[in-house]
């Protein structure tokens, strides 16, 4: 090998780093790790999901407890943490050479760590296993080939409250977003916004809003940034009006967790999950009893919903790969899926899961399975992990400062283009 | 040598391989996943394009600026109150040291309920008043106050602590001295005490202010650096870049800026207070 410069630095570099943690440098870069023969050996599995005790006992009980009697040979270690904390878990991994055999991550993930190496293509024939919704597996993917199989989604959506409604004499939903903005001003009273776009993540409820406005995040290569047009502009100032209006709030807008403000009855409307369904029946379950909540999928030029989720795939660097490729395949099976969305309230994005008692009683979970040709998912570029930071910070000055709408969109095309270029 | 081998060994090993490996990788594109690039002097050209960054190193400034001088006013109150003959002062020293010793995560839940506007303590105990509360995390206006008063709580442990241990090293003669001219409490104080206090003065002042510029947990836990980068601090910055954006060389950039920030903010300091060189 010749020695110079960038060899030098790469090796003093990726040495320190290794010698840091002690473990030996990061990630092979092949593409895809063999799975063929048996399965076997000891695995780790990194997971944001399957929270809280009723979490754990459905993973390691239920879904794992069927994995075992299948793989005997298999010894699965469960590495539990928050969507918060992933990124640490995989760079610390990636940094120590410990990076789990199977990692959970959300949608948007996959072309950046698939781009550099880290997980492993799946065959395409796992694509065909189960009857998935046709664009379920479009995050899964990139550069047309397979890296992760869903297991549930999280669709944005506006849940709001009917008794208000009716009380305001409103008929019928928002079709655009004149009419939710007037609708949102009717409904907003002393101690009530009309509409709360705030307690849900910034940077999710915006891109809903910039696809509902008929806008793109970046172009089908995922090297330009298209959110710079009017049409990002314009979702962002949809915010600042309202706020204007006084009929939503940036400083009322809740912790998830927390009962929500349609919940409280301090909001009629708001952007929220299908996951709002699971909290309101623990929360408040006379809101669904007396029937007063209701949803609808955002719409401006076009309806748009958001589909986020969680995905499984498997380490590049895996030393058993045949035992996490079971793994993925198991954890995206219709019962494991079935049972992931029940506990969270998520959406299952299988056909054959769509007629489920879960999925009819769940109204938030239905609307979104009816609603899935809307579904539009974040991310679409290698570059995605670092700009997906940079739109809360970027974009929260103008909803709560004196920034304009033009300006802010502006400075994130900026820090985007930059962040691609970096690529 | 043989015998300073094994603290050689140690300082090598944990603190100079790691900060060599910080300055080394400060000038080159390293994402972990793939071998570093060296980028030269991009990533300090980035910093300055950098508007978040450059806020977070305003917000630290003020910060510090706040925390340290507060706390360590409060620090000297608590230890002279604590180096009077109080009766049960053990009960006292304690609680105002033990937010020093709790995990900051436990205390900084425990704030956010306190600062929660709906149902907190600070909104429950203003409406008594018939006061309407702000929404103390959530507005621009409040949230960096909020994050002050926390950050002063913590620190008055410490402080008062080191104070405390060098008022009671401080001569005794020198008081009965001044009392026999007729010095009053407050003339002693100024005259002998706050003196003779320097070098403990000169050492909180610039542990103070390291931590200060360190702080991370109460940000990642309060306000995640919002709203509005309103809240966010140098090494909150540092870590997003390097955990969240998979920008470890520009993490190690922005790392070198904190470090020659603080060994600058040190030497003036020195300069001015004349380091740790007692009263003359």
């Amino acid at each position: 090998m010749e020695l110079n410069r960038r060899s030098l630095l790469a090796a003093i570099g990726a040495g320190t780093a290794a010698a840091l943690t002690g473990c030996g440098t990061g990630t092979g870069t092949s593409a895809a790790g063999s799975a063929d023969g048996p399965a076997e050996g000891e695995i780790t599995l990194l997971t944001p999901i399957y929270e809280g005790a009723k979490g754990k006992k459905l993973l390691e009980g239920d879904i794992l407890g069927g994995f075992r009697k299948k793989y005997p040979d298999v010894k699965v270690n469960v590495d539990y943490t928050t969507y918060d904390q992933l990124n640490e878990k995989i760079t610390t991994g990636l940094a120590g050479g410990l990076l789990p055999d199977v990692l959970m991550m959300g949608v948007g993930w996959i072309p950046p760590f698939a781009a550099k190496g880290a997980i492993a293509e799946l065959p395409e024939k796992l694509a065909e296993t189960h009857d998935y919704e046709k664009r379920v597996l479009e995050p899964s993917r990139h550069d047309g080939k397979l890296y992760a199989l869903p297991v549930v989604l999280d669709t944005r959506i506006v849940v709001y409250r009917k008794d208000h409604f009716a009380e305001a004499g409103i008929r019928k939903t928002p079709a655009n977003w004149s009419e939710l903005r007037a609708v949102a001003k009717q409904l907003t009273t002393k101690g009530r916004v009309g509409f709360d776009p705030f307690s849900i993540n910034l940077r999710q409820c915006w891109e809903t809003f910039l696809f509902a406005n008929g806008g793109q995040l970046f172009s089908a290569d995922g090297k330009k940034p298209l959110f710079t047009d009017a049409r990002g502009v314009e979702s962002l100032q949809f915010f600042k009006d309202l706020v204007a209006d006084g009929s939503a709030d940036y400083s009322r807008k809740t912790d998830t967790g927390a009962p929500s403000n349609v919940q409280t009855g301090q909001g009629s409307m708001m952007m929220t999950t299908s996951a709002l369904w699971v909290q309101v029946k623990e929360q408040n379950p006379e809101l669904i009893e007396q029937d007063k909540l209701g949803a609808f999928v955002l719409a401006n030029r076009r309806p748009a919903m958001l589909q986020g989720g969680t995905l499984v795939s498997q380490s590049a660097s895996s030393k058993h790969p045949a035992a996490a490729r079971a793994l993925v395949e198991w954890l995206a099976t219709p019962e494991s899926i079935l049972g992931a969305a029940q506990q969270r309230g998520s959406v299952p994005g299988l056909r054959d899961l769509s007629d489920t008692p879960y999925v009819k009683e769940n109204q938030f979970v239905d609307l979104s399975l009816k609603n899935l040709q809307h579904a539009v998912s974040e991310g679409g570029t290698a570059a995605w992990m670092e700009i997906r930071e940079k739109i809360v910070p970027t974009l929260e000055p103008a909803i709560v400062g004196d920034q304009s709408a033009k300006d802010a969109i502006a400075e994130l095309g900026r820090l985007a283009e930059a962040a691609i270029g970096r690529m | 040598m043989l015998m300073v081998a094994p603290a050689l060994l140690h300082a090598s090993l944990w603190i100079g391989l790691p900060v060599l490996a910080a300055v080394v990788l400060a000038f080159t594109k390293y994402d972990v996943l793939t071998a570093p690039q060296f980028v030269g002097l991009d990533n300090f050209r980035d910093m300055l394009d950098d508007a978040v960054f450059r806020k977070s190193i305003v917000n630290t400034v003020v910060y510090t600026f706040f925390t340290v001088p507060f706390g360590m006013l409060l620090g000297l109150l608590l230890a002279m109150a604590l180096h009077t003959g109080l009766k049960a002062r053990g009960i006292f020293r304690t609680a105002v040291f033990l937010p020093q010793v709790t995990a900051t995560v436990a205390i900084a839940l425990v704030w956010l309920w306190i600062y929660n506007p709906g149902n907190g303590l600070f909104n429950a105990l203003l409406s008594f008043i018939g006061i309407d509360g702000p929404a103390w995390l959530s507005s621009t206006s409040w949230a960096m106050p909020s994050v002050i008063l926390v950050g002063i709580w913590q620190g008055i442990g410490m402080k008062m602590l080191i104070y405390l241990a060098a008022l009671q090293s401080l001569p005794r003669e020198l008081y009965e001295a001044a009392s026999v001219d007729g010095a009053s409490k407050v003339r002693q104080f100024f005259s002998i005490t706050l003196p003779l206090l320097k070098p403990a003065t000169f050492f909180v002042l610039i542990t103070s202010m390291i931590s200060a510029f360190q702080s991370f947990d109460q940000i990642y836990i309060l306000t995640d650096g919002g709203p509005a980068n309103s809240t966010t601090m140098m090494t909150y910055e540092i870590y997003k870049s390097a955990f969240r954006e998979f920008r470890v060389g520009y993490a190690c950039a922005q790392s070198l800026v904190l470090f020659v920030l603080l060994m600058g903010f040190t030497l003036v300091n020195r300069r001015i207070m004349g380091g740790t060189r007692g009263h003359s």
